[in-house]
């Protein structure tokens, strides 16, 4: 890409969710949004052939429609109450179309619909940054208008995105659809404490995003997006292969990782709230998405490393280690133990 | 007079149906500068006549011919306008649902009032909001401001990122 450009994408790219995360008009938040989708769209069609193009294509439709709605509810809020502060949204029916906008921007369940698409149709890079970057700014003002949204609908749209996420990720080999079923399920579990308890929404949002960061930039090290071709690549990285494993269990939420504490948290504020059945079914569901993480450890690390190998090797070529793999990956790993310290943050 | 109002506002949401039920691009474009006219028409009639002239001038004078040079990029042979029946079924379909949604408004919101505010001041106070807005902006409101003028940059920078390529990019026409 020509460099002024890419200049200007990038810093647009940062700016943009920043932009909403630190706003309290809603104007500004929607301009925050506008600019971070309007700079990932050169990034998601940068290669050029026609499946990254109709990725673009399908990213822009969904995320200028949510935004449209974003204006729409923040427009009928001001016309209701005379302010455009974001935290004072009082009237309804703004609250329900600004859940729905977001539920659109996140990915959420039954508005999921674009997101494994999306991610499959462009590089592993810009996976990472659709998946980890983009959620902050509708989160952030999820977060910000959680007191006026309405509970049931979120831990409705909680379930199903933990639902389908489950169940979407059960017939995927590829890896980009894994980590995209992997972002709907984590979506529902923040959604379904939003209104009870911002604090825990926002703390699986941090560890959400180390693990899939993690995750993701383990795939890009070993230079592969199927699971056919990850079986055999334990080859160039052994170490790699064993922290893939353990993070890949983190993100299943299995003690004694770092996954496993939003999700106890989760858990504990629910039934602190006299929500048992709803503890229940959020705690089974996810073993829908603990199967195919364990599949994809299973045929990675688990069966055939280390020994002599009798099949096809891959082409060895110079890995580009990326250095800051190892603290993400201990973060992602060990964190579990300092969850007291973590619960201080706001 | 009221009449007038009216009929600037039935023209204004009748284009912009027009717009978005034309079967193609080329006559949507055409619907699109009528609606924004009729819009223009309503603002003047609204007390805002400074914000007429800026909107005609810039909007239409400017941005528009850059959309209609941009809808002659994905160039249809034998456009269908709304001669053919399939034309009209849309349009009928569209006014149908856009005067279902405006009776369901009235209900929840109401529609008496229409047309009695304006953007003039009253009395002794003498300040034209639309004129003296625009030097807000550039005072009260300059990190907006700001803000605004770098996302109509990036927005540049994107659109020349996407169309860049000649036939091996995003636009094969070109």
């Amino acid at each position: 890409m020509n460099p002024y450009a890419s200049m200007i994408i990038t810093s647009s790219l940062i700016m943009g969710p920043l932009l909403t995360v630190s706003s309290n008009h809603w104007i500004l938040a929607w301009t925050g949004l506008e600019i971070s989708t309007l700079a990932i769209i050169p990034l998601i069609a940068k290669q050029h052939h026609p499946r990254a193009i109709e990725a673009a294509t399908k990213y822009f439709l969904t995320q200028a429609t949510a935004s449209t709605l974003i204006l729409f509810s923040s427009i009928m809020n001001a016309w209701t109450l005379g302010q455009w502060d974001i935290t004072q949204m009082s009237n309804n029916t703004s609250c329900i179309v600004l859940t729905t906008a977001l539920a659109i921007k996140l990915g959420l369940a039954p508005f999921h619909f674009w997101l494994p698409e999306v991610l499959q149709g462009t590089t592993t890079m810009t996976a990472l940054i659709l998946t980890t970057w983009q959620k902050l700014a509708p989160l952030s003002l999820l977060v910000m208008t959680s007191q006026s949204l309405n509970t049931p609908l979120m831990l409705a749209l909680g379930l199903t995105s933990a639902l389908t996420g489950g169940w979407y990720g059960l017939n995927q080999t590829q890896l980009r659809k894994i980590m995209a079923s992997s972002s709907i399920a984590h979506l529902g579990w923040m959604t379904t404490i939003l209104t009870l308890s911002p604090k825990l929404t926002l703390l699986t949002f941090y560890t959400y995003t180390i693990m899939t960061s993690t995750t993701f930039l383990m795939i890009k090290t070993l230079e592969t997006n199927m699971m056919s071709v990850m079986m055999t690549s334990w080859t160039k990285l052994p170490t790699l292969n064993t922290m893939m494993m353990l993070t890949l269990m983190s993100l299943a939420g299995l003690p004694p990782l770092t996954g496993f504490m939003p999700k106890w948290l989760i858990l504990q504020e629910l039934t602190k709230q006299h929500m048992f059945i709803m503890a229940t079914a959020m705690a089974l569901i996810s073993l829908l998405s603990l199967f195919f993480y364990l599949r994809i450890s299973y045929y990675t690390t688990i069966t055939l490393p280390p020994n002599s190998t009798n099949y096809l090797q891959q082409w060895r070529h110079k890995t580009n280690k990326k250095p800051y793999l190892a603290m993400m990956t201990m973060l992602s790993v060990t964190l579990l133990p300092i969850t007291p310290t973590l619960l201080t943050i706001p | 007079m009221m009449y007038f109002m009216f009929l600037f506002g039935f023209c204004f949401v009748f284009w912009m149906v027009g717009v978005s039920c034309n079967p193609s691009p080329y006559y949507g474009v055409l619907s699109l500068v009528l609606g924004a006219a009729s819009g223009c028409g309503v603002l003047v009639g609204m007390g805002g006549s400074f914000m007429s002239l800026v909107l005609f001038l810039i909007y239409l004078g400017g941005m528009l011919v850059v959309f209609a040079y941009s809808s002659a990029l994905v160039a249809e042979p034998y456009p269908v306008g709304w001669g053919s029946l399939g034309g009209l079924v849309y349009v009928v379909g569209f006014v149908l649902l856009v005067s279902g949604l405006v009776i369901m408004g009235s209900f929840l919101y109401g529609v008496e009032g229409f047309g009695e505010a304006t953007a003039d001041g009253v009395g002794l106070y003498v300040i034209r909001l639309d004129f003296s807005g625009v030097s807000w902006f550039y005072y009260y409101g300059s990190v907006m401001f700001l803000i605004s003028g770098w996302g109509l940059l990036l927005t540049l920078f994107v659109v020349l990122e996407m169309v860049r390529g000649l036939s091996c990019g995003t636009l094969h026409s070109i």
